[in-house]
């Protein structure tokens, strides 16, 4: 009985070895660490150069080319690592044709995605609800990284009725987006053709916006996010045109109010128009006796007020603010030359420097 | 003594270090061609320069890079390029869904005929650049960018952000929107994403120093009544009467011819506009071309599909004063309605150009209209 039991037990463990030795002899893909490799195949006993026929990774279907990449034989393995990392969405299938032998196929998906929307609108500017006429530039600026190339499809300005404007009629120029390098804002244009005087889509047209005119700006939760996910929601704000700027920005007009000596109270410039809001952020400086102070600027009130407070308390002493000509307002116009000049007309002045000065005193 | 040994080691491997780092800014910034990796950003717009020398513009790291393809043997016989699905082509090619490919400009080497697609993969920040060359039998080949001949030269005069120095990343970017080859020089054409007065810049070639290149105001004038500072959105050397002009599109359409003899570093130049293609439109590519012994320029748009310009004669059109039709103006032109969702044109030889489609996204040569 004994016997029987040791004979049996030897009979199953040579059964189960030569299973497992079956199993790692047959030639099988696996997907590891983000390589493609060939196990239960002895690859350092071939004497094969170019393994590119025998093993194909394919990440497309159709008549498509395979995958780009380099291969090793690591040990007695076959290994195909892909010059670009493993793609989520992705679905790759894996070609091994053994020399003299039938051909094995695998698919694998790629990593798994995260399907969590989380980006959003957070910003609109201009943030005033009425646009000039001759608008030129919109920021949006959102919570995450967006993908490129979707704004003419997700961007719409809508007219009193609810329709979209759209073919000629169409307020923003399509086809060239302008990402910061994060891709978190994008600048859109109106379109420049309608704003410039005297262009034929000027007088066949009109400007983009006209005066008394109520749009709405509404962006599609369909927007893609640079992980390819939807937004968590769409964004609408309302505007209503408002008559042109024409008049440059004139630091003159500017009102300047200095805090006291020894605070660190912000430094309060008020313009009589809404400026460029991404311009206000680095056309603007303080300089003071030892050169240039170091604080942060808040711009509010709908792009009217530009504010700075200072790193370190204010000392007494001169200062001044050092302007560059390039600050916009929202119709492009910069200081000392309009939009676009009226050559029939005197321009009072055309500044050629690149800063202007605006002094100051704390006291 | 074996901690000293460890310092003077570490001393000599810094030393090293910074020796072969600086010889390698040096070799870059002197403009001279060097093996080595191409530190590209991003591949947006591009165009060829003398014996296979691929210049591509890179938005996001504000900079230009030559490189040499060793392309520059022509054809045995003439070359067709029919490649449909080139999105799905690439995006298999480096393993991502097609829609994540985006294609950023085609161009053609003028000797080989081999087409040069830059993409992205990727649609997000983290994008990584692609340059890919399809050839004659339609075989893709993505140019390794790991070891390439090469040189750069950067683009970067934005100021920092002074005021804001915990600022994350200077938001400010100038994206590349066209670049020709023209008398020895590379003209790289921009809009920015902050400031609207964006300028057009001069860089000769062989990038001698470090420098940027020299900016060029370009002004647009309307109806001889209104001067704009205008960005140029694209532009192509062109001869007229034979004098070297370029042909510019502006992004609000008007196109404006431009004498080279005036675009001198610093110039503040002011475009004769000979045609107002209309609204709502931007001009993306243009290719002039002779046929039949009459002179033409093919001008693909964003909104007006492919527009023919009769281009005959071109200098004796007067600037525009005002406009004369309901919606267009000056040299007259013709809609090709056969080329529908046309993205990219690239001259390709005496007959045929190269046409770059959207939905599906296929590269043809097509007889020239």
């Amino acid at each position: 009985m004994r016997k029987f039991y040791l004979a049996r037990f030897v009979c199953l463990a040579v059964i189960a070895f030569v299973a497992v030795t079956a199993i790692a002899q047959t030639p099988a893909i696996q997907l590891d660490s983000g390589a493609f490799k060939v196990t239960g195949w002895n690859a350092a006993a071939a004497t094969i150069k170019d393994w590119s026929p025998l093993f194909k990774i394919f990440a497309g279907t159709g008549d498509v080319p395979p995958l780009l990449g380099t291969y090793a034989v690591e040990g007695s393995t076959l290994v195909f690592h892909p010059r670009y990392p493993i793609a989520g969405g992705v679905q790759y299938r894996a070609v091994f044709q053994i020399p003299n032998g039938t051909a094995i196929t695998k698919t694998f998906d790629g990593p798994q995605r995260d399907s969590t929307p989380r980006a959003r609108v957070v910003n609109v500017y201009p943030s005033a609800d009425v646009l000039p006429s001759n608008q030129l530039r919109l920021y949006i600026y959102f919570s995450a990284p967006m993908s490129r190339g979707e704004a003419a499809q997700h961007i719409h300005i809508l007219d009193e009725n609810g329709k979209a404007l759209e073919g000629a009629a169409a307020v923003l120029l399509r086809g060239e987006e302008l990402w910061d390098p994060n891709y978190q804002r994008l600048t859109m244009t109106f379109d420049p053709g309608r704003i410039k005087r005297e262009l034929t889509s000027n007088k066949m047209i009109g400007p983009p916006i006209a005066e008394g005119k109520r749009y709405t700006l509404t962006i599609d939760r369909e927007w893609k996010d640079a992980r390819g996910l939807p937004m968590v929601e769409g964004f609408r704000k309302q505007y209503r045109g408002g008559p042109a700027q024409r008049t440059p920005p004139d630091p003159k007009q500017w009102n300047v109010n200095p805090p006291k000596a020894g605070t660190s109270g912000a430094l309060v410039v008020e313009f009589p128009n809404p400026m460029n809001y991404a311009l206000l952020q680095r056309m603007i400086q303080v300089s003071g006796s030892q050169g240039t102070i170091a604080g942060s600027i808040a711009v509010e009130r709908q792009e009217t007020q530009w504010r700075f407070t200072p790193r370190e308390a204010w000392k007494p002493g001169n200062y001044r603010l050092i302007v560059d000509t390039g600050i916009e307002d929202l119709a492009g116009n910069h200081i000392g030359q309009p939009f676009d000049i009226d050559v029939f007309e005197k321009v009072t002045e055309r500044i050629t420097a690149a800063t202007v000065p605006i002094p100051f005193t704390i006291r | 003594m074996r901690r000293t040994k460890t310092w003077i080691g570490i001393g000599i491997a810094m030393c090293l270090s910074i020796a072969l780092g600086l010889t390698a800014t040096a070799m870059v910034q002197s403009g001279q061609m060097a093996d080595g990796k191409v530190q590209l950003m991003s591949a947006g717009p591009m165009t060829f320069g003398p014996a296979g020398i691929l210049f591509v513009g890179d938005s996001v790291g504000a900079s230009v890079v030559a490189i040499d393809t060793a392309d520059a043997k022509a054809p045995a016989s003439p070359v067709k390029i029919n490649v449909e699905g080139i999105d799905t082509k690439i995006a298999a090619l480096v393993g991502i869904a097609p829609d994540q490919i985006l294609i950023n400009d085609v161009t053609v080497n003028p000797v080989s005929k081999n087409v040069y697609v830059s993409a992205s993969r990727g649609r997000g920040p983290d994008a990584s650049p692609l340059i890919v060359k399809v050839d004659g039998t339609g075989k893709l080949t993505v140019l390794s960018l790991d070891n390439a001949r090469h040189a750069s030269v950067s683009l970067v005069d934005a100021p920092p952000a002074a005021a804001a120095p915990n600022a994350r990343q200077n938001p400010r970017m100038q994206t590349i929107t066209g670049m020709a080859f023209v008398n020895g020089n590379l003209m790289v054409a921009g809009l920015s994403n902050e400031e609207w007065s964006s300028a057009l810049r001069s860089i000769p070639y062989p990038f001698k120093t470090a420098s940027q290149g020299a900016t060029i105001q370009i002004w647009h004038s309307s109806h001889g009544r209104f001067e704009t500072e205008s960005p140029v959105r694209t532009f192509v050397p062109y001869d007229i009467a034979g004098q070297q002009y370029v042909l510019a599109a502006y992004t609000c359409t008007p196109l404006v011819k431009i004498p080279v003899s005036q675009l001198t570093p610093g110039a503040k130049v002011k475009g004769q506009e000979i045609a107002d293609l209309g609204a709502g439109n931007q001009p993306l590519d243009m290719v002039p071309y002779k046929k039949d012994g009459h002179n033409y320029i093919l001008i693909a748009n964003s909104a007006f599909g492919v527009l023919k310009l009769k281009a005959d004669n071109i200098e004796t059109y007067p600037a525009i004063e005002s406009p004369t039709r309901t919606d267009v103006a000056g040299v007259p032109f013709d809609k090709i309605p056969a080329l529908t969702n046309v993205q990219h044109l690239a001259a390709f030889d005496a007959s045929n150009v190269l046409v770059a489609t959207s939905k599906p996204m296929n590269l043809t040569t097509v007889a020239l209209p």
